[in-house]
């Protein structure tokens, strides 16, 4: 006990261990939680392909093609995992918390409370649509890199900015979800949580091109700049399958609009927990 | 050096002064119409759960805060680990003050709710008390062996490796002591240890703590309902009632100071016990040719004298009450004198 300071990683993956303890020791929930997601992506992936039968691209002219939109739908499947595995289960928690009191425990740790309650659970049936993203990806940069006309061609830029952006996209939605988390403390319970989140979110799933038109600029402002969830799979996608649409000094201007995103989301969100901690009541024992 | 020559030279571990905590309570009124008009209006009632007490604990003392439900026992407890802020005063605790947060401050102590719990519900204890190794970052060969000793002494090394949910409430508390203590904390807190266990786990508890407190000088506070822990562990009790404190001192000095009566037992040489005693005081039970009597403390002299001098005595003896029913009394008191502060919700 030399120092202060934390030893994140060390906690970090005592969680990730016990929590996979946990989900083992329920093996047919875990089995169902895993065949559950995996019907519900592939329910989505047949909806779009149907979609496809009847469309050759969405929106004309602006290069999301079957294979490119399939990156992007790849991409979306990367980020969910990633929120549904790491923060979605504990932002659900830390309501739980609030309501019963037992934050009391959180807050005694000499540890960031907020990385406590952030990461503490680990739903590990989830990463299995992550893993289906990774087939439906390589499928799809297979089919677009042997295309006859113009092929991808995948450059070292494209493997180290996509995992730094889809970071980036996890962070903004972790940044989100973790302000409706702290409303908790606020409003004492807040059930609505998992709606609101799964409402604002479904705009982020679609390539932002279609916010076309008086209804469409205004929810493409809206969020972009307010609630910046459209940058969240769009400039990753975007990175990995370049749909020819688009230009690519947008895509550069996008890009660090992102990142700009990314850190103010979180900056934010880190001064609203604080804030929200200064009115914990805890309840009665 | 002895331990009152240390805390001769050592400053107080705990100091509390004028701290204040108040909650701005929803006042919900009955019915449909009332909950309607309560989403554009609401009346808040403030409730003082802590009024301004003033507290010193030296290091290595064993305190209880006695107190009715509601007093502030808890809110006290809960401002001095952190949990809370306080709406005014100051509390330090070895040189902290808890609501900071500091990390160095969350090393050295640990708060134990006998109502709440932290292990992981569905995984052994063995796999949360690694977690706090972790998050407390306590040397590998050091945790084993506190782990040990704490597992010997409660006796659940065999329940290690069991799933918490499958433990007794008793086995479940003794493996969440070990988790509070396992980074060996200087003062410990504990709201309510025993509660819910049955006599035989109350008094494994109360046996274990008694020994840890002794073998390693640490400093506790504790609430407890059970008479029983305070009598078996602590030497100082502090009385709170409506989140004032109303006496610090020993148990038994509680008697001298509240204890406004004494019990009288008279056994009568006649077979009958006579049937005018009620002029000298409350009879409290009659079982010929013994009675007791309840007397005022000033007039027990007094009385006596002319009990003596009107029949005659076999025996007699003059008691303390019992001090449940003292406490009960100071706590009815209090209650009468200011209004109870709610649970918190």
């Amino acid at each position: 006990m030399s120092s202060d300071r934390a030893a994140y990683w060390p906690v970090f993956f005592t969680f990730v261990r016990n929590s996979l303890i946990r989900d083992l020791s329920y093996r047919s929930n875990f089995v169902i939680e895993c065949a559950s997601s995996l019907s519900w992506v592939l329910m989505n992936l047949g909806f779009y392909l149907l979609i496809f039968t009847f469309t050759a691209e969405i929106g004309d002219g602006t290069g999301w093609k079957k294979y490119e939109f399939f990156v992007f739908l790849a991409t979306t499947l990367f980020i969910n995992s990633l929120m549904q595995t790491f923060f979605m289960p504990n932002a659900q928690e830390f309501s739980e918390l609030i309501r019963t009191g037992r934050l009391d425990f959180a807050l005694l740790k000499p540890i960031d409370t907020q990385f406590l309650i952030s990461f503490q659970k680990v739903n590990w049936p989830s990463m299995s649509n992550f893993l289906f993203g990774l087939v439906l990806l390589s499928i799809s940069l297979w089919n677009l890199t042997e295309r006859p006309d113009q092929p991808l061609v995948i450059t070292p830029y494209m493997v180290i900015a996509y995992p730094l952006f889809l970071l980036c996209g996890v962070g903004i939605l972790y940044s989100l979800m973790i302000v409706l988390a702290a409303t908790s403390i606020w409003l004492g319970r807040n059930q609505s949580l998992y709606d609101f989140w799964f409402y604002i979110t479904s705009f982020s799933r679609y390539p932002m091109e279609i916010y076309q038109g008086g209804i469409g600029d205004t929810l493409r402002i809206i969020f972009t700049f307010a609630i910046p969830i459209l940058v969240v799979v769009n400039v990753p996608a975007r990175i990995m399958a370049k749909p020819l649409g688009i230009s690519s000094s947008e895509n550069v201007m996008l890009a660090c609009f992102a990142v700009v995103a990314t850190a103010g989301s979180i900056l934010g969100s880190r001064w609203v927990f604080k804030r929200a901690l200064l009115s914990y009541r805890s309840a009665s024992s | 050096m002895t331990r009152q020559g240390y805390n001769r030279i050592m400053p107080p571990i705990i100091e509390i002064q004028r701290l204040t905590k108040t909650y701005e309570v929803y006042q919900k009124k009955e019915g449909l119409l009332a909950s309607v008009q309560g989403l554009f209006r609401r009346d808040y009632k403030t409730v003082e759960a802590v009024r301004g007490i003033d507290l010193t604990v030296d290091q290595g003392e064993f305190v209880a805060f006695l107190g009715p439900n509601g007093a502030g026992k808890t809110t006290t407890l809960k401002l001095l680990s952190g949990v809370i802020n306080p709406t005014s005063g100051n509390a330090t605790v070895m040189g902290y003050v808890p609501w900071k947060r500091e990390n160095g401050y969350r090393r050295r102590f640990a708060l134990v709710m006998g109502q709440k719990n932290q292990l992981w519900w569905d995984l052994p204890a063995q796999d949360s008390f690694r977690l706090h190794q972790k998050i407390y970052r306590v040397d590998a060969n050091e945790f084993q062996r506190t782990q040990d000793e704490l597992t010997d002494l409660l006796d659940v090394r065999r329940l290690l490796n069991q799933p918490v949910r499958n433990l007794s409430l008793g086995e479940r508390m003794k493996m969440e002591l070990i988790a509070a203590l396992l980074h060996s904390p200087e003062v410990l807190f504990l709201d309510e240890p025993t509660i819910g266990l049955d006599v035989v786990a109350q008094h494994n508890i109360q046996k274990f703590l008694k020994h840890y407190q002794a073998e390693r000088k640490i400093t506790v506070l504790l609430t407890s309902h059970y008479m029983k822990d305070i009598a078996a562990l602590c030497q100082r009790v502090v009385v709170i009632a409506g989140g004032e404190i109303i006496y610090d001192g020993s148990l038994s000095g509680i008697i001298d100071r509240f204890g406004g009566h004494k019990i009288v037992t008279l056994q009568f040489e006649q077979e009958a016990v006579p049937g005018d005693l009620s002029r000298f005081g409350d009879v409290i039970e009659i079982q010929h040719p013994r009675a007791k009597i309840r007397v005022d403390r000033n007039a027990v002299g007094r009385v006596l004298g002319s009990i003596l001098d009107q029949y005659e005595l076999a025996d007699v003896s003059v008691e303390d009450p019992p001090l449940e029913e003292v406490i009960a009394e100071v706590f009815s008191l209090s209650k009468g004198q200011s209004p109870e502060p709610a649970a918190i919700h």
